[in-house]
């Protein structure tokens, strides 16, 4: 389905035998039928103090002092999070390590112990959680150090924390999954629709909105029926929670292209989903804060889909954040031979890591272990102006026209073609016949673009 | 680290997305060249062996060519991609069978000298390079490129192919009378459709055209508004002339309408841009047919709407504004 074309062209374009131009398919086959398999208690975690968008957490423990599952090992600062064990275990070492995004970052390794040395700590439901007032729930989202799980890591409570002036009329909570491999949120809203729709509902509490949709694609119906009838057992008590299919068609799950599936409006260029009155919340993240709230439970595990041709044995994990994906990829079978790439998230929008031995940390949904060179294996062609960049983009953006301007040397010529409001699914890029870099052309052409304002502003102030 | 496998470093770090399309544009290349193949074999059939010199002339002088420019530019052989063999069949497949095999050869090595190389090459340039090719033989052969015809089928029976004139071009000596007395009367016009005239080696078979262009289609390689628009806009310039069924059918229309106005290089880039240049292409074919100085126009009128692109992608861009994909 076309995000942009009027209907008149869609019936057009059946001429054509039907047959647009090529497009990531969701590729989910290997996992989409295995149900989340806990992850025994690893052998050692790394978590480092950063793992979120914001001031690195303060260490709490000591090196050599002996921590429970669930139990705070560093503190909140500033706009951060705290951090906490996730498995009982002796503290190693707070110093360097290896980081999935950051290449190094300061850490608290634990070893684990045996259970006569530590147990997990236990977090009875609070019974009075449903009729907490929302500075209150915040404050327990923010304590149970829950980041957006859906990839981004931004910490939840500032999000929840409207801006002055922003209101709020409508929660969407994103359950589309369009990234092509993963499926941890598909599995979790088979295994959890209770807690993510509870969740949902203390989440529209907290912005104060009436109005919750969920948006789930349209290759995993199951699991929106599974929401609905979770969401048909709890008295609405005043709020309208719907269930949505959307098309399957990356980038569906994109912010931008979900809002306005679901509600018709358009996010303007590099704006918030604030401008259009709606808060965004993944499905994973609505079931971390209904288990913050109701017991005040910590974030300690994550879903993670281990997958692709690169692993023998495809799975939907739950594992302690911290885990080596060394230990996730060996619970899944190992590598296989041809094992050539490691993705963190997904493969059209994940980052290509150069080793196993770092942590899973809170934003990683996916670890796509891929075979062959890479896309750039062969260099890439010259723009043929196909178009098919046009097709896929779901913006409506000149991916063709911006990239022939940044190898013209020319790239401060670009943002009439969308340079700017580029957020980098990916979709052109994986379409083009030449193997254009073109999300790295369109980063140069933005970079470009801020440099040359940068510098009009200092000339006029 | 304690209890892990050893990793097996190094792994491979590039750049998102880490997923590709299998397409690729020698694939596209080929498929184009695939889809000319019933047409170019058909033309070899009917008109014989000089039909098949002057292919093989054009393709080797396209692909020689484009050689020698890539060792000249230091630029990678990018001969493997198929582009230039398009261009040399493609060439080919506009001119009289009768062309001496050498001027085609001739007419290829400019097309991809001076109809693609000159501006860089693949991706670069302005007009289409097959007909570039074409022009310039009309203008250095231009005996050989107005009776260079033979009737289809006289290759096999005779020792000499008989030469002719195309339907167009009696009908702008004489009249449609005469036009249609050399294709059989009002019925030739099932001797158009599969191609039982005299013609361009690869124009003749509307049918086999056709063939090949359901192929591109069905692929998701070409489009169809360029071609539609062709067909839209020679009707329109003709349907006054009493002929027009005769203009349809006759000439390089189907030939150039899939193949050459689709052309990704010099076409628009998007679909309403796509529909003008086509409707361009049909108005002005029909124009030089009927007031201008050749019986057929279409090469000329390809390129002066290649002049036109960059202008039609100024013009015609895609919409920015997204409506609501409809939630079921």
């Amino acid at each position: 389905m076309s995000h942009r074309e009027t209907r008149g062209v869609q019936l057009f374009d059946l001429l054509t035998l039907g047959r647009g131009p090529s497009h990531p398919g969701p590729r989910k086959e290997a996992t989409a039928g295995r149900p989340i398999e806990a992850l025994p208690p690893p052998a050692e975690v790394v978590l480092p103090l950063v793992q979120h968008l914001g001031d690195p957490a303060v260490p709490v423990v000591k090196k050599g002092e002996l921590v429970r599952r669930g139990q705070k090992i560093a503190e909140a600062a500033g706009s951060g999070v705290p951090l906490h064990a996730t498995i009982n275990g002796k503290v190693k070492s707070i110093d360097k390590q290896a980081h999935p995004t950051l290449v190094q970052a300061q850490a608290i390794v634990l070893t684990s112990v045996a259970e006569a040395e530590a147990t997990e700590l236990e977090f009875p439901e609070d019974p009075a959680w449903r009729a907490l007032g929302s500075e209150e729930m915040l404050a327990r989202i923010r304590e149970a150090g829950i980041v957006g799980l859906g990839g981004a890591a931004f910490p939840t409570f500032r999000k929840l924390r409207l801006p002055p002036g922003v209101t709020v009329d409508t929660l969407i909570i994103n359950g589309a999954e369009c990234e092509p491999y993963l499926t941890s949120d598909y599995r979790l809203m088979l295994a959890e629709p209770r807690a993510i729709v509870e969740g949902a509902r203390l989440l529209a509490r907290i912005v104060g909105v009436q109005r919750i949709l969920i948006g789930v694609e349209s290759d995993k119906r199951d699991a929106a029926s599974a929401l609905e009838v979770a969401a048909g057992e709890i008295a609405a008590d005043g709020l309208d929670l719907q269930v949505r299919v959307v098309p399957a068609r990356y980038p569906q799950g994109a912010e931008k292209q979900l809002v306005t599936a679901l509600t018709g409006r358009v996010i303007p260029p590099r704006a918030l989903p604030y401008a259009v009155h709606v808060v965004v919340q993944n499905v994973a993240t609505a079931a971390a804060v209904h288990d913050a709230v109701r017991f005040r439970r910590p974030l300690l595990d994550r879903v993670v889909t281990v997958t692709g041709p690169g692993v023998v044995q495809p799975r939907n994990v739950r594992a302690p954040i911290g885990t080596l994906l060394a230990d996730l990829v060996r619970f899944c079978g190992g590598l296989t031979d041809q094992a050539t790439r490691v993705i963190s998230g997904g493969p059209m929008m994940g980052r290509a890591l150069p080793r196993l031995d770092v942590p899973l940390v809170k934003g990683m949904n996916g670890l796509v272990l891929l075979t062959g060179r890479g896309p750039f294996e062969e260099g890439y062609g010259p723009c043929i102006q196909c178009g098919r960049c046009l097709d896929a983009c779901p913006l409506g953006l000149e991916p063709n026209q911006v990239s022939v301007r940044v190898e013209a040397g020319r790239a401060t010529e670009s943002a009439e073609f969308g340079a700017l409001e580029c957020y980098e699914c990916g979709a052109c890029a994986y379409v083009c016949p030449s193997q254009r870099p073109l999300v790295q052309f369109l980063q140069v052409a933005k970079s470009a673009l801020r440099k040359q304002r940068e510098n009009l502003a200092a000339v006029t102030r | 680290m304690s209890g892990t496998p050893a990793p097996r470093p190094p792994f491979v770090v590039t750049p998102g997305p880490h997923l590709r399309t299998s397409e690729s544009t020698a694939g596209i290349m080929w498929w184009v060249n695939a889809a000319l193949l019933p047409t170019t074999a058909w033309g070899v059939w009917v008109f014989g062996p000089p039909a098949l010199e002057v292919i093989l002339g054009a393709v080797a002088g396209a692909v020689g060519a484009e050689a020698l420019a890539n060792r000249l530019m230091k630029q990678r052989l990018t001969v493997k991609n198929g582009s230039a063999v398009c261009t040399g069949l493609l060439l080919a497949l506009t001119l009289p069978p009768l062309v001496p095999w050498w001027a085609a050869l001739i007419g290829g090595v400019f097309a991809i000298l001076f109809g693609k190389m000159i501006f860089g090459g693949l991706g670069y340039n302005l007009f289409n390079p097959a007909m570039i090719g074409r022009a310039f033989m009309m203008a250095s052969f231009p005996v050989a490129m107005t009776i260079g015809w033979s009737i289809p089928r006289a290759w096999y029976s005779r020792l000499e192919a008989i030469t002719t004139a195309t339907p167009l071009g009696v009908m702008r000596e004489h009249d449609l009378q005469a036009a249609l007395h050399l294709i059989g009367g009002p019925e030739g016009w099932f001797r158009l459709l599969i191609g039982l005239r005299p013609g361009s080696i690869g124009e003749v078979s509307v049918v086999l055209i056709l063939l090949g262009a359901l192929v591109l289609l069905a692929r998701g390689i070409i489009r169809l508004y360029a071609p539609l628009g062709v067909f839209f806009g020679l009707a329109l310039m003709t349907s006054f002339s009493g002929a027009a069924w005769l203009h349809m059918l006759s000439g390089g229309v189907w030939l150039a309408a899939f193949f050459m106005a689709t052309d990704y290089v010099t076409a628009p880039v998007t679909r309403p841009g796509q529909l003008v240049f086509g409707v361009l292409i049909g108005l002005l074919t029909g124009l030089i047919r009927m007031w201008g100085g050749y019986p057929e126009g279409i090469c000329f009128a390809i390129l002066i709407a290649n002049a036109m692109v960059p202008a039609l992608d100024l013009w015609f861009r895609p919409g920015r504004v997204q409506t609501a994909g409809a939630p079921s």
